[in-house]
């Protein structure tokens, strides 16, 4: 009987009662980390969001006709539907980006190592890389979630915000950055790819940013385009390609240049150069247009865009963008002495358009030739020459064509100039879109807030379009 | 395998010497009905665990002391009592039942009860009914055998089993119902990828219940709703199916028994389930190439300096060229110098061998050899099973060992220990890669194919080579590396999986009785595990060269200890009654690792082959604790009327400390009136029931707080990303609350009878990692969102039409109906979605719709008919559907009713029976159809329209479909729509989702067996060495009677879990032939 005592013992003792606590904490997952770690994700994110082409995230190299596609042309003619496009891009700008980088706010605000100093400049940074993010956001969509945007479990059905609205704010929020990050110090330091905690060159990119839009809206509101578009020049923007903002993409997995991964890492033959790209380029004798195109078809073809196109018979994309480390150009050098041109062409800002459009297609030209001497024999075609009686048409195609692969802004210069002319997309013959389309889900799970900015919209339609797009179109 | 077997007969003589020597008082007898003796009758000392069964002739032999309870039983009969005395031999004569229920179930925790106490439905099925006609995959058995259980193979070899008892009941946790083998709750989860699971690619592992062994299962007992599993308390909500494995029995002088049982089975590939391929037109999109009639490219491939037809090699679709014997072409075979066929041109026809002529005859070998003896001391059994699968598709294979034993003994008069244990080792290799991949053949083969190819040569050319020549190069003749899909055979043989699970399960226990009324019993119990899965890419394949291996390991210990009590408080009152305690811990440990952008090394698996350094392995460790209370009482009065109630508290480690503990119970009873009338030929059972419980389900580890994930570092810089899915602290866990109500009733001496049952069940505080709007940061919130109902009817009966001495023909009908719908999601949200798949169709669970609606887009109906473009401006859109601009519910994945009817006629020792298993109603989307439709392969896409011209002419030379519907005037269609390239009416380029909608209902033979018992005079009766043998051959799946579903059947899917509806790149299922043998010495 004392055994089955001791027995019953031992089996009651190993049923004992146990408190769990400590045991929702998972030993192979940070519960905090450092906001270092969170922007330099966001900036690997920010900078593929530029580059990568994938047909079920951005097709803006589509949207912008400088590649088209093979066999499966649903994307060049304009179907985002299937793949969801829409909601693709749209969740790796609010979660990739938008997301992490609020979370590091709130930890770079909480952490008691770093100075006010410190605290207030890489707030500042964060604040546009944000910025950076809505604009784009608005530029693909118009109206989005912005004032109830990443507020996690206390508002799981963000209202969409006016287009205009965002930008006004983007404005001021840019404003007071850059403005704080003029006070000079320290910020990131080496967790910022980008520029490696240069607070100066920070204050160049936000000005240059700040030009991007004050031009954008400048068909709407010019008087505060023109305020805006004084500021940032007055204040200082991008001058040099050593200012440019370039995310230094790896030579090996997972951080390589998307468009490495999309072209070859895919084996798929899925591109060509379409023939809206070659048609205008081909006639300029463009020094760039050895490095955008291969020579694998001579003279340079297009496949027709939005057709089956026979791989092997038309234009294939430059090896330059096959490369895994193809520098990730946000905003450029290039980009900013354009805008600089269109701001003075606009009338924004006082300046000499032609020398600023020269120097923007000379900046280009160096940039991807490696040398600026073939820009002057180039600059000094008359089918390239600035024209100040139609610099719509000089400024629309030549800042098109040094947007190459960087399809979200070359479309967003055509929505703006409605240069160069456009292919209707040949199976579809839709013209190009004049926004994306909000993700498929949202009609889902924020019906109600959605239903409204669709219809303020006219409609989650591709022919909606966003409040600075007042061009004609094709 | 020799040594295993010699192993095993060592074993077996210690066992014999073993009991020879046991010294005991024999008793033996026969035991009859009416019509003579009768075989299986169980025979039982009461009070002890000792018991046997009557052999073939009735005879049954125990050993037993005087004044002992020999309790003989059977299924349909009044269970008979005799106390032992002095004589040597009890003959038992024993009546067909006034009362069926006598009947002994194993319910909740093991505890057993009569059948005829329960106020809650069970249903019992014996372990013959899933391994005679034995499926690898015992759960696939059960299909139509059980009212309310939907079992659904996904039909890959090895693959998951998905089982739900009375519906859908969580909208994104686990559905599954639970196994629970001797008291240890085994898992029916899977490890299958989320990504595997949507048809995005990966293999199929199977489901945790796959391992159990169906020859050692003795008998099932479903228990259905929550008054049979309150005792379970957070794990009750899916219902469960509690196993009982076989038991040793005592075999008086023969000391031991030998069971040896093989069995073979043949697995042929259904051609109704496979695609079907028009012969008219091979390669190509469209006239678009190079050539003068744009179909083919120009290339000097035999390099006479003039440029050649050769076939578009990277179109993988057969919309090229209308076949041709004069026109000779180069082909793929004529590009690879490697290839006899080098340089050489051949006629453009169709592909001699076509993608049906890949499958190869599967089969399956299952041999077990089994021991087992008793005495009054106790039991053992010990059986060893093997299962060496080889599927349909080439170099596939599963090998499973299982090692089941098991044992009891009476160390004391009160005191008894107990052991029960499997050990089951599992190998697979090549399972089948699912979903839209290059690792699954039915990819291409279904969706994607050129029709000129010869699946025969690519398999010649393959093995004359073992290099990937594909007939999808990136260029004919000038670049021969694969674009899309790769040689399938490079597929199975270069591109294959393995894995590997080595399993125990198991418990040991102590049961003590304290006094004739009280007993407590301790009860260690353990399943655990070690998986591991291996996933090649071999360098030149289409997809980047890859090595990938998961390690994972899990371990799942209850502690029980219960208080059983059962005691006459008076002569017609009595009292049973259990109070316990449960400690459950959970731990999972795995990690996952890849080679990082191709291998160095072809052919050589391993991470250091990786093309580049390695990025950080995936690690995850889980650990999950439930500690419970409970008691359970049952009241009888007078045989009559019961009264039973449970409770448990539940303690979850899962959930915020301040608020971790949950209480469910239940309450039931049943009223047997028949007990009223007394004994009459007319009612032999009446009995009215009905329960009520409130039943939960847990949470998931780690879902209070959030954690980052630490990605790869950039340049030396560290990187984190937050997660997508916010947790929630304040969660809580779900719960069910279950009415249920029922009807049994037997007549005529039982050749009659049924039993039906009414339940409502209501599942609230459903944990939701719920698809939010990614505006907020999150993809996802959990929260204790949502509620939903299951209501529904269940009906088994069954009718002997005819029954002499010699011949009976009984008819079992299984019957049951649910009615699902999300009642309630947080805040003002109208849907969750539960998976986007592929073509735009998501799967959700909508407000006020049945869980599981299949939504996108639809036709456009104008007075309910469909309605047709008739005013684009678009050419290749005109006479096409019109497409609704937004999605729509398309159908729900769940079915309307499912049924089963199993007749048996048994003729002396021959019995033969057949299955006939239905469904109606459910829907699938078939992304195979979508796409297949568009890239004309299947026979849809040629053929002479109503003009009698090609259909593939352009409309303007005559061609074309006019589709039944209405203009967009509405006036009938007369419009002509363009079918001369993948543009065409019917595939995903110009139709809605709508049209790749199908019924998924079904009508099958599902199995069908004929069995012969050798007489037992034949091996010398009583006295021979052999007890009896018995052959039986089976057929399973042999005729789809009914489908809608195209080329594919119904119930193919992708993974066990809650997607479901959705068909991509599924696999024909098979007709198994197969033949087994059983001898018992």
């Amino acid at each position: 009987m004392k055994k089955l005592i001791l027995i019953g013992l031992l089996i009651v003792s190993t049923i004992s009662c146990e408190d769990f606590e400590g045991w929702n904490i998972d030993d192979k997952h940070p519960g905090e980390v450092s906001g270092d770690y969170l922007v330099t994700f966001a900036q690997l994110q920010m900078a593929r969001r530029v580059w990568d082409m994938n047909v079920n995230t951005s097709c803006f190299a589509m949207m912008a006709q400088y590649w088209t596609e093979t066999t499966y042309t649903d994307e060049a003619n304009y179907d985002f539907v299937t793949r969801n496009q829409g909601g693709n891009y749209w969740n790796a700008q609010y979660t990739n980006v938008l997301a992490n980088l609020a979370d590091a706010k709130r930890i770079i605000g909480e952490n008691p190592l770093l100075s006010e100093g410190e605290k207030a400049n890489q707030t500042a940074i964060i604040t546009l890389m944000e910025a950076y993010t809505y604009q784009s956001l608005v530029d693909v969509y118009g109206y989005i979630p912005y004032s109830e945007a990443i507020q996690g479990a206390s508002n799981l059905v963000p209202v969409y915000d006016k287009d205009s609205d965002v930008y006004n704010d983007l404005f001021t929020k840019i404003t007071s950055a850059v403005n704080t990050l003029k006070g000079g110090g320290s910020s990131f330091g080496g967790a910022d790819l980008v520029y490696g905690g240069d607070v100066a060159k920070w204050v160049k990119f936000g000005n240059s940013l700040k030009l991007r839009m004050a031009v954008r809206i400048s068909d709407v509101d010019k008087a505060k385009a023109t305020t805006m578009a004084g500021e940032a020049i007055a204040s200082g923007i991008i001058m040099s390609h050593d200012e440019s903002a370039i995310f230094p993409f790896q030579s090996t997995p997972p951080n390589t240049n998307p468009m490495w991964e999309d072209l070859i890492q895919s084996g798929r033959l899925d591109f060509v150069v379409s023939n809206t790209f070659v048609d205008v380029v081909a006639p300029l004798n463009d020094p760039r247009a050895g490095v955008f195109m291969q020579d694998n078809v001579v003279p340079y073809d297009g496949g027709p865009y939005g057709a089956n196109n026979n791989y092997a018979a038309y234009t294939h994309i430059g090896t330059q963008f096959e490369d895994e480390a193809n520098g990730g150009v946000m905003l450029g050098y290039d980009e900013a002495a354009f805008l600089k041109t269109e701001a003075i062409a606009r009338g924004l800002i006082s300046g000499d358009a032609e020398a600023s459009y020269n120097e923007a297609i000379t900046a280009s030209i160096q940039y991807w030739t490696g040398s600026a001497s073939s820009a002057a024999a180039y600059l000094a075609q008359p089918t390239v020459k600035y024209d100040a009686a139609n610099w719509k048409k000089s400024i629309g195609t030549q800042k098109w064509i040094a947007m190459f692969a960087r399809g979200i802004e070359g479309w967003a210069s055509w929505r703006m100039y409605d240069y160069p002319a456009m292919n209707t997309a040949a199976q579809s013959q839709l013209p190009v879109p004049r926004r994306y389309i909000y993700p498929n889900a949202e009609s889902k799970i924020n019906g109600t807030n959605y239903e409204a900015a669709a219809s303020a919209m006219g409609g989650d339609v591709l022919t909606s379009r966003v409040f600075w797009d007042k061009g004609v179109g094709n | 395998m020799k040594t295993k077997f010699n192993g095993i007969l060592t074993l077996l003589l210690a066992f014999m010497v073993q009991m020879t020597f046991a010294q005991e008082r024999t008793i033996s007898g026969t035991v009859s009905d009416e019509t003579g003796p009768l075989p299986g009758v169980s025979v039982l000392v009461d009070g002890t665990t000792r018991g046997t069964e009557t052999n073939f002739d009735g005879q049954y032999t125990i050993t037993a002391n005087v004044g002992q309870v020999l309790r003989f039983s059977f299924l349909g009969m009044t269970s008979t009592t005799r106390t032992v005395g002095a004589e040597n031999v009890i003959n038992v004569t024993m009546t067909s039942g006034e009362n069926t229920l006598d009947e002994v179930v194993v319910t909740a925790l093991g505890i057993e009860r009569e059948k005829k106490s329960l106020g809650y439905a069970t249903q019992e099925v014996s372990g013959d009914k899933v391994n005679t006609a034995k499926d690898p995959n015992f759960v696939n058995g059960l299909s139509g055998k059980v009212a309310g259980l939907d079992v659904k193979s996904s039909g890959t070899m090895g693959g998951s089993a998905n089982v739900i008892i009375r519906g859908y009941s969580s909208l994104t946790g686990n559905n599954q119902a639970l196994f629970v083998i001797d008291g240890v709750p085994v898992d029916n989860s899977n490890t299958n990828s989320g990504n595997q699971r949507t048809g995005r690619g990966g293999y199929d592992y199977g489901n945790g219940a796959t391992d159990i062994n169906p020859d050692d299962i003795e008998s099932l007992n479903v228990l259905k709703g929550g008054a049979a599993t309150a005792l379970y308390g957070s794990r009750a909500a899916n219902g469960v199916i509690v196993i009982t494995t076989k038991k040793g029995q005592d075999r008086g002088s023969k000391g031991i028994g030998v069971t040896v049982s093989s069995s073979i089975t043949f697995n042929k590939f259904n051609k109704e389930t496979m695609a079907e391929y028009q012969k008219e037109y091979g390669a190509g999109y469209g006239p678009y190439y190079e050539d003068d009639s744009g179909y083919f490219l120009l290339r000097d491939v035999n390099g006479d300096g003039i440029d050649d037809l050769t076939t578009p090699s990277t179109e993988d679709a057969s919309y090229g060229a209308a076949f041709d014997p004069n026109l000779l072409v180069y082909q793929w075979d004529s590009w690879f110098p490697q290839l006899d066929t080098y340089q050489q041109a051949r006629p453009w026809v169709a592909g001699k061998n076509d993608p049906t002529t890949y499958f190869e005859l599967g089969h399956t070998y299952f041999n077990t050899v089994a021991i087992d003896g008793a005495t009054e001391k106790g039991y053992f059994k010990l059986g060893y099973s093997n299962m060496n699968q080889e599927g349909i598709l080439p170099n596939s294979e599963i090998i499973r060992d299982n090692v089941d034993f098991g044992g009891s003994y009476a160390l004391t008069d009160k005191f008894t220990a107990s052991i029960q244990g499997s050990y089951i080792k599992t190998k697979g290799k090549g399972r089948y890669g699912t979903g839209y991949s290059s690792q699954n053949p039915m990819q291409s083969m279904r969706q994607w194919w050129q029709t000129n190819v010869d699946v025969q040569e690519q398999k010649a050319a393959y093995f004359q080579t073992r290099e990937n020549i594909t007939w999808n190069t990136s260029d004919a003749h000038l670049d021969l590396s694969p674009i899309y899909s790769d040689n399938p055979y490079w597929t199975r043989y270069e591109n294959y999986n393995t894995d590997g699970r080595d399993r125990i399960i198991g418990n040991v226990a102590l049961d003590y009785k304290i006094a004739d009324w009280v007993s407590v019993l301790g009860r260690v119990s353990l399943d655990n595990y070690n998986e591991i899965q291996e996933e090649r890419i071999n360098i030149n394949s289409s997809d980047v060269s890859n090595y990938q291996r998961f390690n994972r390991s899990y371990n799942e210990n209850n502690y029980d200890i219960m208080f059983n009590f059962n005691k006459d408080i008076t002569e017609n009152f009595n009292l049973l009654s259990t109070v316990g305690y449960n400690v459950r811990r959970t731990s999972v440990s795995s990690i996952f690792a890849s080679t990082n952008g191709g291998l160095n090394l072809p052919g050589l698996y391993s991470l250091e082959n990786s093309a580049n350094p390695i990025t950080a392995p995936t690690e995850n460790e889980s650990k999950v604790g439930v500690d419970g209370i409970f008691a359970t009482a049952s009241l009888g009065f007078a045989n009559t009327l019961y009264l039973e109630g449970s409770v448990r508290q539940d303690k979850f480690s899962t959930l915020p400390r301040d608020n971790d503990t949950a209480l469910y119970w239940g309450a039931s009873g049943s009223f047997v009136f028949s007990s009223l009338f007394g004994n009459n030929n007319v009612m032999s059972l009446g009995k009215l029931r009905a329960g009520y419980a409130v039943t939960g389900n847990g949470a998931p580890a780690y879902s209070v707080s959030n954690t980052y994930t630490l990605g790869t570092p950039i340049a030396g810089q560290p990187t984190a990303d937050l997660p997508g899915q916010n947790n929630n602290p304040d969660l809580k866990p779900e719960a069910s609350e279950e009415f249920e109500v029922g009807l049994e009733m037997a007549f005529f001496k039982n050749r009659l009878g049924f039993d039906v049952s009414y339940y409502d069940k209501t599942s609230i505080d459903l944990i939701t990692p719920l698809t939010i709007s990614t505006a907020t940061g999150f993809t996802s919130q959990v929260l204790n969102a949502g509620e939903m109902t299951n209501k529904g009817y269940e009906v088994s009966g069954w009718v002997s039409p005819i029954k002499t001495n010699d011949f009976e023909w009984r008819i079992d009908v299984n019957w049951a109906q649910n009615e699902n719908e999300v009642t309630k999601l947080p805040s003002d949200l109208q849907n969750i979605l539960l998976a986007s798949v592929q073509g735009g169709i998501t799967i959700n669970a909508r407000l006020g719709q049945p869980y599981g609606t299949i939504e996108g887009t639809n036709f456009v109906y104008t007075d309910g008919q469909k309605t047709v473009n008739s005013t684009s401006t678009v050419g290749s859109r005109i006479g096409k559907y019109l497409i609704s601009p937004t999605t729509e519910v398309l159908g729900s994945f769940q079915p309307d009713w499912k049924g089963g009817i199993n007749n048996t006629f048994t003729y002396k020792s021959v019995r033969f029976s057949f299955l006939v298993d239905m469904q109606k109603g459910g829907e699938v989307f078939s992304l195979d159809q979508w796409y297949g439709q568009a890239t004309g392969i299947y026979p849809e896409s040629v053929g002479l329209n109503d003009l009698g011209n090609p259909v593939r002419n352009t409309v303007a030379n005559g061609g074309g479909v006019i589709l039944p519907g209405v203009k967009q005037d509405g006036t009938p269609n007369d419009l002509r729509a363009s079918m001369d390239n993948y543009l065409n009416a019917y595939g995903y380029a110009r139709n809605p989702n709508a049209a790749h909608v199908y019924d998924a209902g079904y009508i099958k033979l599902r199995e069908i067996s004929l069995g012969y018992t050798l007489p037992q005079e034949w091996f010398g009766g009583d006295k021979g060495v052999i007890d009896g043998m018995t052959f039986t051959a089976i057929g399973r799946n042999l005729w789809i009677i009914d489908k809608d579903v195209p080329y594919a059947d119904p119930e193919a899917g992708l993974s066990s879990g809650n997607v479901q509806g959705n068909q991509s790149g599924v696999y024909p299922s098979t007709k198994d032939y197969g033949f087994s043998v059983k001898i018992q010495f």
